[in-house]
């Protein structure tokens, strides 16, 4: 605002500074002037005459006696004044371009016009050579403009605030519009300043006299008084000099009013104590933006202790009387709940079925304190509204830090129960990623009827059982529960008929419908197993129609073969020795002990996620609460303990590891003997060190795993820990071998324990020694006990654990918050494009298939497992003479179905699923083809009708089965959609920031190829989506035109390496004859030609003359012949000498061949390329090379390079040679890469959106502050991420308005968004309700 | 014995239906079978099949309700039949609104339309009952 715009606006004008009279009363004029507003409870306000709640405050101003800066704007009136002439205040332009470009700046179509202005500014400045109009000190703006021009005195001279604000008042209305300012810039000056009214920069009378001011007043305070003392000093005549430093001091101080750490204040100004300025109370994490808009306190919460509690549902939480005596939920009064609710107002607010508060229509309140609450339950109406005390069945959300994911914070049911924690059931552990070691949780209860319907139907633990992240199911049995399972269903678990009767009791309350199964043995005693318990336990009784049917591998499974069919190797599957191989046909419990696999979280074909994605989550719910009671109540009776026998190694098992672990050392010794000797022999692109060090770290980390593989083979059956490892409750076997034999090599950094002291790890040891033990080997195990230096390595190893965890937590939250405030506003419109707030589409189909991530069945991310789907089919719908099909009528048929499904105008399918349907059936016809053929095969002439019946039986399908399975797939894949208005922005986000925090481990070896580090982890994750111009490791991977040469591959690792003339010449000598002096290098052709590079001397020669720094020219050089040639430098004689010498010192590092940019190239073969040659099976080994540095396009331009497979992993360079397109996939395959290193399987329909959201601007944009900015969101969306004043004082010069459509936006200003439920509007239609009968009296309405 | 177990099986399932057909859900009462034909039951496709022709012609979106659309409907209709609503179906004991709002949905009584608007800022007119509702309600509540 102007001066006079202030000085309208204000109530009062301020001159004192001060605070309160004797009498506690403000001074008149003063700081707290009540005509701004009371100071306190017991003033009235003297403009609106409301009291301290209700007067929304007044404005005051005071006159400032110079005019000053203001620092917000300090950039933008430097801009201003560079683009402008500084005597006449005109745009530094001509004419004719200015209207041009004035043009352009009211063509309503222009987006981004800010950049665009200041882009065309940019130009203009350096084109009228006004040099520099730099800032020497912030605060008093001295502008040293050189006058190109030069009319007066080129001398510098300080552009003081009031001559700036007489050269902006005479700027014109178009000037100003062309520098895209939408308000005069005279208005960039402060000549008066509005005081704020006390309201927000309350005083609080402390104790008796004295007054707590905000700061804000206080920094009133000390302007009022510079500028009184300026206004005196201007007033003496003469005082030029003195003024001015007044005129300074009052600068500073308005400064700091505003921003109170703007840089540039004297040191003699700064406060101990620095006063906060408004800058201050904005930004940050704490200020207002973060703290208080984007997120507020809330009222009707709890918190405590959680603790869990098996015998509740999943879906239920136990909540302490204690709390539900506290939280409330207004129920309005209606005919159904009037008697209850009088009950509660009767209780009153101390007894638990209670109320605090009654609500009446008018608009008062009560609170049902004291003896009144009878009355007032008997006058209780309906349209009333009671704050009654929670009670069960209320919905409440609940909620554990951190937030990572949405599964964080879920909607369950209140349960009351007495005591003091928070309980639920243990399967939803993991979602919380919560344990009972003291963790505390939060609840909320929604208030509104509609807040409870949204909580319950779409947060509700039911509804989120799956992962958004990749399928996989969270909600899932954990620990005790997998444990007791795996116990059950031993093969030798036998139940007589009270154990089996009692078992299926503790599967529910006693209450349930329960068919008992025939038992497995009858005679001597009816006897059952542990694996019929769990088929009742799937389908209790007979009219519940749950038909499971699924196979999983479980841990134990063997996997070996019996024989190989053909190309298809027949498994040992169900009759597994160990009993590994999970069968359950028509929900029941046929082979396999069940472990994590099968009931577990983390796997997409366990029981739970097909109970969810064949029958729904209720079904799935039900059986993680059996199962919960079941095994809680059976592991109760059974017992499971650990014990300090359970880790005593029996003697051979010592016996063993002592010879495991001396032989190891045997073979290390031997190692470093070699070493030693210089004997070693190379890894490639290693040195012996490196190698040495490759190999013992191998040998180390064997001698643990082998350990562990000798302690499960030698631990009895019954010992616990083999027990909790094998099912997947708790452990793995290098816990168990830690604990048994032995802890295993320590390592710092991927590597062996560093050297603290000279040359060796630990006093205790040789120098230089690089012995196992020395280097941090712990032979002995924690039960055997460490001695004293193998705890100080073990420590080391713990250490950088913790270490890792504290720095990463910081790292990836931050990563986390960015990734959101970049996605927040992606959202699925209604025409299935995804876009941003502002309607710019990201992607025009979610994921390019339009599919819900979170119900994906496939491994891979594909919307169904068609196998399995089969499998159930036939096995719920048994063939039952229907006739088979033959191989050739499958195919047929397939096509009718499709044909009849996939081309119905709602076009359901995409045409990859139904190619992937299309695939799955020739395989299957395939499959059948050769069993027939074998069957032939085998009985030749002797064929019959039965034999072709078992072909058939074993993969053939009949008409309707076929029918059946392609209307279930289409149906189902239906129904796997993604639904309009979901925000699988924040969803994507989550969805790869919640994996980061539980990455590990910095580095990863590249596969194959030893000393070829690639960042990996947190960091790497961080460069890609930083879109990080420099990467720590780039690498390029280059396809070879002949992969299977090795010797073609050398060649071409020569053209790509760089090689120097050192490295090729045999000798670079100085040769002074008595006519000339001249420098002579020979090649050493014999290396050349062993590393197959094409070097000779003319070759030599062109490099020589290309590098600039040699100066050299082509008559400088002769060659004498192939391998030899001369220099001779044209200087003056007397310098020759230098002149040769100097060059002789920079000749070998001249390139001669390769790539400058490329630090060096790795051979490496091709994992997995295993490919038959011929019939002799003879594997013949694949090369490709992997470049380490940058220049992708010139390794794809080298011969012998495949151009087209080349990849490189560093994105912008990819952008840069490539293209966008190929940056996106570049960013997709690179974090799905990166993740995949860390065994964490994330939707590829995430990344693609990630990939698109960076690159849809034609560039690649980082998720930073940077990036953010250049996606087109709004003012606040950006003030609440960084930068929040800067965003806001430039939005204020350019007048930006913003429509308040994205989520920040929305959030900030309490407005609905328009995601999710909000992406619709509801209408009342004026339907005349029907007339119902009811028998009795009307149920609502009285 | 893995073959008898299969004949054993299948003897159990010989009251139902021998034709193939695919299990629509996890039928968990009996009681609960008829609300089932209710929801899905063959008419009240065929009707919306004879609407669509009428209205369908111009309308792009899909005939499915999202899952936001019905919480947002039952949200709104709970929060109606809470402040003394008149109810559009018969109950049967049912005094949470809630739950009252899901029995309205289910029968297709609530009284609402649904405007979609596209992102060009053109809008749709669906009825609640001409949408197509996915699946049956009780159960993904949670409660009982």
């Amino acid at each position: 605002m102007s001066g006079t715009e202030i000085m309208k606006a204000a109530e009062v004008q301020v001159h004192l500074g001060r605070y309160y009279q004797n009498n506690k009363v403000p001074f008149e004029g003063g700081l707290l002037d009540p005509r701004m507003g009371p100071a306190n409870k017991t003033c009235v306000c003297a403009t609106c005459h409301g009291d301290f709640g209700d007067c929304p405050g007044h404005y005051g101003y005071f006159n400032l006696a110079l005019p000053v800066y203001n620092v917000g704007y300090m950039t933008t009136i430097l801009d201003v004044l560079k683009c402008i002439c500084k005597s006449c205040s005109r745009i530094l332009l001509d004419e004719k371009i200015s209207k041009e470009f004035l043009k352009k700046m009211r063509n309503p179509n222009m987006e981004g016009m800010v950049k665009k202005a200041v882009a065309v500014l940019g130009i203009i400045h350096d084109r009228s050579k006004v040099t520099d109009g730099s800032l020497e000190e912030c605060k008093s703006a001295i502008f040293h403009t050189k006058e190109s021009k030069a009319s007066f005195n080129v001398a510098t001279y300080i552009l003081n605030p009031i001559k700036v604000l007489y050269l902006f008042k005479r700027m014109t209305a178009e000037d100003c519009e062309m520098l895209y300012l939408s308000e005069r810039p005279e208005k960039l000056i402060i000549t008066n300043i509005a005081v704020p009214p006390i309201a927000i920069r309350p005083s609080v009378i402390m104790d008796g006299s004295r007054s707590n001011e905000n700061d804000i007043t206080e920094r009133m305070k000390n302007i009022i008084q510079v500028n009184a003392s300026l206004r005196q000093e201007l007033l003496e005549a003469n005082a030029a000099f003195r003024c001015l430093a007044g005129w300074d001091t009052l600068q500073f101080e308005v400064a700091q009013y505003i921003n109170s750490d703007v840089r540039g204040i004297p040191f003699a100004m700064q406060a101990s104590k620095p006063l906060s300025g408004f800058v201050q109370r904005l930004k940050g994490k704490q200020g207002r933006f973060r703290g208080n808009l984007s997120g507020k306190r809330v009222e009707y919460t709890g918190r405590t202790v959680i603790s869990p509690d098996p015998n509740l549902k999943i879906t239920e939480v136990g909540i302490p009387i204690r709390m539900a005596r506290i939280l409330t939920y207004p129920e309005r009064v209606s005919h159904h709940n009037i008697e209850k609710l009088r009950q509660c107002v009767r209780n009153g607010p101390d007894k638990y079925p209670g109320a605090r508060m009654i609500r009446y229509p008018d608009g008062t309140a009560r609170a049902l304190i004291g003896k009144f609450r009878i009355r007032y339950a008997d006058e209780l109406k309906y349209g009333c509204i009671v704050d009654r005390h929670l009670e069960d069945g209320d919905v409440v959300l609940f909620n554990r830090q951190p937030s990572l994911h949405r599964m964080s914070i879920m909607c369950h049911r209140a349960r009351i129960m007495p005591w003091r924690t928070l309980r639920f059931n243990e399967s939803v552990c993991n979602p919380y990623n919560a344990d009972f070691d003291g963790d505390e949780m939060n609840m909320h209860v929604p208030q509104t009827e509609e807040a409870r319907t949204e909580a319950l139907l779409l947060m509700g633990v039911q509804n989120n059982l799956c992962t958004p992240k990749n399928g996989e199911v969270l909600v899932a049995s954990t620990q005790d529960f997998l444990t007791s399972s795996f116990l059950i269903t031993r093969k030798d678990m036998f139940y007589d008929r009270a154990d089996f009767s009692l078992m299926c009791c503790y599967m529910g309350d006693g209450m349930d419908i329960i068919d008992l199964p025939a038992p497995a043995i009858l005679k001597p005693i009816e006897l059952w197993t542990g694996k019929q318990l769990f088929s009742v336990l799937l389908r209790p009784h007979a009219s519940m129609r749950v038909y499971l049917n699924l196979t999983v591998k479980e841990k134990t499974y063997s996997n070996k073969l019996i024989r190989t069919e053909g190309d298809e190797e027949i498994r040992i599957e169900t009759m597994c020795p160990n009993d590994g191989f999970v069968y359950i046909r028509n929900s029941e419990l046929i082979s396999g002990q069940l472990g994590k696999a099968t009931l577990g979280n983390g796997n997409k074909d366990g029981l739970y996620s097909v109970l969810l994605s064949d029958y729904n989550p209720h079904a799935a719910s039900v059986c993680m609460n059996r199962l919960a009671k079941l095994s809680a109540r059976w592991i109760g009776n059974h017992g499971f303990s650990i014990g300090i026998d359970d880790v005593q190694p029996k003697k051979e098992l010592s016996d063993k590891k002592g010879k495991l672990i001396s032989e190891n050392y045997e073979v290390c010794n031997v190692k470093i003997k070699e070493f030693n000797e210089g004997k070693l022999h190379l890894k490639p692109g290693c040195d012996p060190a490196q190698t040495l060090e490759a190999v013992l770290t191998d040998l180390l980390n064997r001698i643990r795993e082998d350990a562990g593989k000798e302690c499960m083979k030698g631990l009895p059956w019954r010992n616990s820990p083999l027990i909790m490892s094998q099912c997947g409750s708790k452990g793995s076997p290098i816990n168990i071998s830690q604990m048994v034999a032995c802890v295993g090599q320590q390592s710092v950094g991927g590597r062996r324990a560093p050297n603290g002291f000279i040359d060796r790890s630990l006093p205790h040891f040789q120098r230089k020694s690089k012995a196992p033990a020395a280097k941090g080997f712990v032979a002995n195990s924690f039960y055997s006990g460490l001695t004293a230096t193998e705890f100080f390595f073990h420590t080391m190893g713990g250490r950088e654990g913790l270490v890792d965890t504290a720095v990463k937590t910081a790292d990836t939250g931050y990563m986390s918050r960015r990734l959101i405030k970049a996605l927040e506003d992606l959202f699925i419109h209604y025409d299935n494009t995804v876009r941003n707030a502002s309607g710019c589409v990201v992607q025009f189909l979610y994921g390019d298939d339009g599919m819900d991530p979170a119900q994906m069945e496939g491994k891979s991310g594909d919307p169904l497992n068609f196998g399995r789907l089969l499998m159930k089919i036939e096995a719920t719908c048994p063939a039952r003479g229907h006739k088979y099909l033959a191989p050739q009528e499958i195919s047929k048929m397939v096509e009718k179905q499709v044909a009849g499904y996939g081309m119905n105008p709602d076009k359901t399918c995409s045409e990859a699923f139904i190619n992937s349907l299309r695939k799955f059936f020739e395989s299957r016809q395939d499959k059948l083809e050769q069993k027939i053929k074998l069957i032939e095969d085998f009985c030749g002439d002797r064929k019959s009708e039965i034999l072709e019946k078992v072909a058939h039986k074993i993969s053939g399908i009949t008409e309707t089965l076929l029918e059946v399975f392609m209307e279930t797939c289409l149906s189902r894949y239906r129904l796997k959609k993604i639904e309009a208005g979901t925000a699988i922005g924040a969803i994507g986000a989550q969805s790869i920031g919640e994996p980061g925090t539980q990455m590990t481990l910095k580095t990863f070896h590249f596969a194959g190829v030893a000393s070829m580090n690639i960042t990996q982890g947190v960091p790497r994750i961080k460069e890609i989506i930083n879109g990080a111009k420099r990467i720590s490791t780039p690498v390029i991977s280059a396809e070879l035109e002949f992969d299977d040469n090795e010797n073609s591959a050398r060649v071409v690792k020569g053209r790509i390496e760089k090689t120097i003339l050192g490295q090729v010449a045999k000798s670079i000598k100085i040769v002074m004859t008595a006519r000339k002096a001249a420098i002579v290098i020979a090649l050493d052709m014999e290396t050349i030609e062993d590393a197959h590079l094409c070097i000779n001397a003319d070759i030599v020669k062109e490099s020589i003359i290309q590098t600039p720094k040699l100066k050299l020219k082509q008559q400088n050089i002769t060659v004498l012949d192939v391998r030899k040639l001369e220099i001779v430098p044209s200087v003056v004689k007397s310098k020759i000498h230098f002149e040769l010498n100097s060059l002789k010192k920079v000749l070998p590092m001249v390139i001669v061949k390769g790539i400058k940019t490329v630090e060096r190239a790795v051979i490496a073969e091709k994992e997995k390329e295993k490919k038959k040659v011929n019939e002799n099976e003879k594997l013949k080994k694949k090369y490709r090379l992997l470049v380490e540095g940058t220049g992708l396009l010139a390794v794809m331009g080298t011969d012998g390079i495949d151009g087209r497979k080349t990849k490189s992993n560093h994105v912008i360079e990819v952008h840069q040679t490539l293209g966008i397109e190929a940056a996106r996939i570049c960013i997709i395959d690179e974090i799905g890469e990166t993740m995949k290193h860390h065994g964490m399987s994330i939707d590829i329909r995430h990344m693609m959106l990630l990939g698109d959201l960076m690159t849809f601007r034609g560039e690649v944009l980082g998720i930073t502050r940077f990036g953010i900015q250049k996606m087109d969101k709004s003012v606040l969306m950006l003030a609440s991420f960084e930068k929040t004043a800067d965003h806001l004082f430039n939005a204020s010069v350019n007048g930006r308005d913003d429509k308040i459509e994205g989520v920040s936006e929305c959030i900030i200003m309490g407005i609905p968004m328009p995601i999710g439920t909000g992406i619709l509007k509801v209408r009342q239609r004026d339907v005349v309700p029907p007339l119902l009968s009811y028998e009795g009296p009307n149920p609502i309405i009285s | 014995m893995a073959d008898e177990d299969y004949n054993d099986v299948d003897m159990g399932y010989e009251d139902e239906p021998a034709e193939p057909e695919i299990e629509e859900g996890a039928e968990e009462d009996i009681d609960n079978n008829n609300e089932e034909a209710v929801g899905e039951g063959e008419p009240i496709e065929t009707e919306e099949k004879v609407e669509l022709e009428q209205k369908g012609a111009t309308r792009k979106t899909s005939k499915f309700m999202t899952k936001y659309e019905r919480a947002r409907i039952l949200g709104t209709r709970a929060l109606q039949i809470s402040m003394n609503a008149p109810v559009m179906v018969e109950l049967e004991g049912e005094t949470d609104p809630l739950e009252i709002a899901m029995k309205e949905l289910r029968e297709r009584k609530i009284p609402f339309t649904i405007r979609r608007s596209l992102p060009d800022g053109s809008y749709e007119d669906w009825g609640v009952d001409e949408l197509i509702v996915e699946d049956s309600w009780k159960r993904q509540v949670g409660g009982n």
